[in-house]
């Protein structure tokens, strides 16, 4: 540039460096973005997995900052080159490419032409970056949001909470175990139940992990009213025979079954297992007894002596049994009312047997009844359907005419306009009818041939 | 193959140049009043040894301009009327059997081609055998007859006029022969203001008597100054990016090109645009060629290269609105500003 003007050469110089500096907010807004938004993962990141790095999170509003570095280098590898800068200045300047002409050539005798002095005044590009700026603001609020997010604890809450959950399942079943009330085989089934519940917590805490609780707790309670039913019916069996009267006579056949089904109960519940001696003597020994297979004593007075051992027992037992329910009020989130196994007492709409009122859960042995039903001979009779009858259409008529219905004309519904006129007059090319939705493409085309 | 200079003309050789076209151009301006435009286009196409085909309608002075640039450039001047039994040997010329000195022998009669200045007028009322006739002669400069080639003179210009109505019984150019044109010149009406001043000057409508200004010596010597007329490359690169991109299936092509152009312009576009855009620096006095030329002759030199779609006759495009369009999208500087720039 040394043979053009000075104010020329200044000139390009100034607008070299508008280039660069055109070329660097061109490239550093997008690395900025880009580092904005890495960071606002970053921090989304750290808040839900990495509680340790909080502290530090604030020192991601120095990533666009960093963006300053590539963006440096890259811009210096974009920069124009002089005879970019050249081109740029005379296409601006009204396109004369006088400079060109003497920039390349380096002839001096036109440096002082009117077209290369007039390059000494022209206007420089103006910047306009607030576009380029506008999209670092969104990823701006973007880190924002994300270092204003609250900071996750991940498992430990959890933890706690599902250890509570499952302490007071235990604290339930250790209860249960402490009254013999629960077997071995039971004791097992509920501790891998526990530990599963307890693990679930851990992973997800939410609504499922007290239903789960729960229907855990209602299990434990059914087992335990399953218990009180087989004490239940062995009580009521004892009664009847208590009832019998005379010790001397001998039982009849259905006291006797009731009685070993009552037996057969009380050992299926694990409730004879501990068992005194001398009743597990009477029963059969207590291999008979834990293998479900008790027999009563054949003697009138070895079953009256047997009748009177089990029921001793069996008081005993009751009482233990009684104070169950307090289990549930204990652990505060199960309220044996709402189980009405546990309650011995009669409800206000009945005592809950079939046709006595009430709500229950009805007995196994109950007739399924289901209202009014047909009689089985009148269930598949057939019914004639009323005759059928054609409809014409003479029997429609219209009621009235929407404006802008189609209207009705025949004449062109025609397939072909062409094959209208092919048969007549052998003109069909030259007599061929323009459909409407052409008029407007071929009057366009005849008014521009105008 | 010529390459050129690397030396640029001194400012006396253009002022000496600006100095004698501008003669011819003021002779020319008297003749046809109110088209500035169209007689320099014809001036640049003529310093670039260029043809031209010029359409209008009858009565806009189409052939005065051609029969006024023969008048002041004193050149050999021959006209043809073009009809529909015109022959290619009406044109060419042919051979006669003769007799001379007790010998019969056929003897080649020169045809009107035969000059410095044809005027090919109404150039599409002949078929298409005899329009072909040219191909040769503005092309190669020469004609060939029963085998033998003949060289036509120097200078050798080609100015045809058509008329784009009453186009029955007339046989549109072929892209080839259009191809050869370096500009197809639009005459449009006049206003009233230079209808005023025709009715004023002219009694009877004759154009004023003119002399000749430019001799044929003068004339090489505006060639080979118009030749000597630099092209810098960041101008010859944006005349090759403007005729890249009249073709459809370029990826720089523009969306009217993509929709309207069926076959984009010949590298004889680019030849075409980078002569006449010298010319026009010469007119103008400049020792090369800038931006604002190539601007200025794109539009006649491109306009009729393009083989348009028919969907740009409905939408009522013609070359001249593709080639305004095509400036407008193709940047002339092909790395431009940066986004953040903008030109005030």
């Amino acid at each position: 540039m040394n043979h053009l003007p000075a104010p020329v050469a200044s000139m390009l110089r100034r607008l070299r460096r508008r280039l660069a500096i055109g070329v660097f907010l061109e490239v550093w807004p997008r690395w900025a973005l880009g580092s904005l938004l890495t960071a606002g993962v970053v921090a989304i990141g750290c808040r839900l997995f990495a509680p340790g790095a909080a502290s530090f999170l604030a020192w991601l509003w120095l990533a666009p900052v960093l963006a300053f570095i590539p963006a440096v280098f890259l811009s210096a590898s974009r920069a124009y080159r002089p005879e970019e800068i050249a081109a740029l200045a005379d296409s601006m300047n009204g396109g004369q490419g006088t400079l060109l002409t003497v920039l390349e050539i380096q002839d001096p005798s036109w440096s002082n032409s009117r077209a290369i002095t007039g390059l000494s005044q022209f206007p420089l590009p103006r910047l306009r970056v607030s576009r380029k700026l506008g999209a670092i603001v969104p990823a701006a609020a973007f880190l924002a949001i994300a270092l204003m997010l609250p900071q996750r604890i991940p498992a430990a809450q959890n933890g706690v909470l599902a250890n509570d959950i499952a302490a007071d399942l235990q604290a339930t079943l250790e209860a249960l175990k402490k009254q013999e009330i629960i077997t071995p085989a039971e004791d097992k089934e509920f501790q891998e139940e526990i530990e599963r519940i307890r693990k679930d917590a851990i992973e997800k805490l939410d609504a499922s992990s007290w239903e789960a609780s729960d229907a855990m707790r209602e299990k434990l309670a059914a087992k335990v009213a399953e218990k009180q039913d087989a004490l239940k019916w062995a009580a009521d069996s004892l009664a009847e025979l208590a009832a019998a009267g005379d010790s001397d006579t001998s039982l009849s056949d259905a006291q006797a079954g009731e009685l070993g089904t009552a037996i057969d109960k009380l050992s299926k519940a694990g409730l004879l297992a501990n068992a005194p001696g001398d009743l597990q003597k009477l029963l059969g020994g207590k291999g008979a007894i834990a293998g479900g297979k008790t027999q009563l004593p054949r003697d009138p007075a070895t079953l009256r002596k047997l009748a009177a051992s089990l029921s001793k027992y069996l008081a005993g037992r009751s009482g233990e049994l009684a104070s169950i329910g307090q289990l549930g009020k204990d652990a505060g989130r199960f309220d044996p009312s709402e189980f009405p196994l546990f309650s011995n007492e009669r409800g206000p709409d009945g005592d809950g047997d079939p046709g006595n009122g009430g709500i229950n859960r009805g007995r196994g042995d109950a007739d399924l009844t289901w209202g009014a039903e047909s009689a089985m001979s009148d269930r598949f009779k057939s019914v004639p359907l009323p005759p059928g009858s054609y409809r014409s259409p003479d029997d429609w008529a219209p009621l009235a005419i929407l404006p802008g219905a189609p209207k009705e004309s025949p004449e062109q519904s025609i397939a072909s306009s062409g094959v209208q006129y092919a048969g007549v007059t052998g003109q069909a090319a030259v007599r061929r009818t323009l459909a409407p939705r052409h008029y407007s493409a071929v009057k366009k085309y005849f008014e521009n041939s105008k | 193959m010529t390459e050129q200079n690397k030396s640029l003309l001194t400012p006396e050789a253009v002022g000496n140049a600006q100095a004698r076209i501008s003669r011819l151009v003021a002779g020319l301006r008297q003749v046809l009043l109110g088209k500035e435009d169209t007689i320099d286009e014809v001036v640049a196409a003529l310093l670039a040894h260029g043809h031209v085909l010029l359409e209008g309608l009858p009565g806009l002075g189409k052939t005065e301009l051609v029969k006024a640039l023969s008048r002041l450039l004193s050149l050999d001047f021959r006209r043809i009327q073009f009809t529909p039994d015109l022959l290619p040997t009406d044109i060419t010329g042919s051979h006669i059997l003769q007799e001379r000195d007790g010998r019969k022998d056929f003897v080649f009669h020169q045809g009107p081609v035969f000059t410095n200045l044809l005027l090919a007028d109404e150039i599409n009322r002949a078929s298409p055998k005899t329009q072909s006739a040219l191909l040769e002669a503005m092309q190669e400069r020469r004609v060939t007859t029963f085998g033998e080639t003949r060289a036509l003179p120097n200078p050798f210009f080609v100015l045809a006029t058509q008329n784009p109505i009453e186009l029955e019984g007339t046989y549109p150019l072929p892209e080839a022969q259009l191809d050869r044109f370096t500009f197809k010149v639009d005459i449009s009406g006049v206003d009233r203001s230079v209808l005023e001043e025709i009715l004023i000057t002219r009694v009877h409508g004759e154009p004023p008597v003119l002399e000749p200004v430019i001799n044929a010596t003068q004339l090489q010597e505006l060639f080979t100054l118009a030749d000597a007329v630099f092209l810098p490359r960041a101008v010859a690169n944006y005349i090759a990016r403007l005729v890249a991109s009249t073709h459809p299936n370029a990826p720089e092509a523009p969306v009217h090109v993509r929709n309207f152009v069926k076959y984009g312009s010949s590298p004889r576009g680019a030849i075409a645009i980078g002569a006449a855009a010298r010319g026009l620096a010469l007119l103008r006095g400049k020792p090369n060629v800038g931006f604002d030329e190539v601007r200025r002759i794109a539009g006649p030199a491109l306009a009729h290269r393009l083989v348009l779609d028919y969907s740009a006759k409905l939408e009522g495009y013609n070359g001249r609105r593709i080639v305004a369009a095509l400036l407008d999208d193709v940047p002339e500087v092909e790395r431009g500003l940066p986004q953040t720039l903008e030109a005030r």
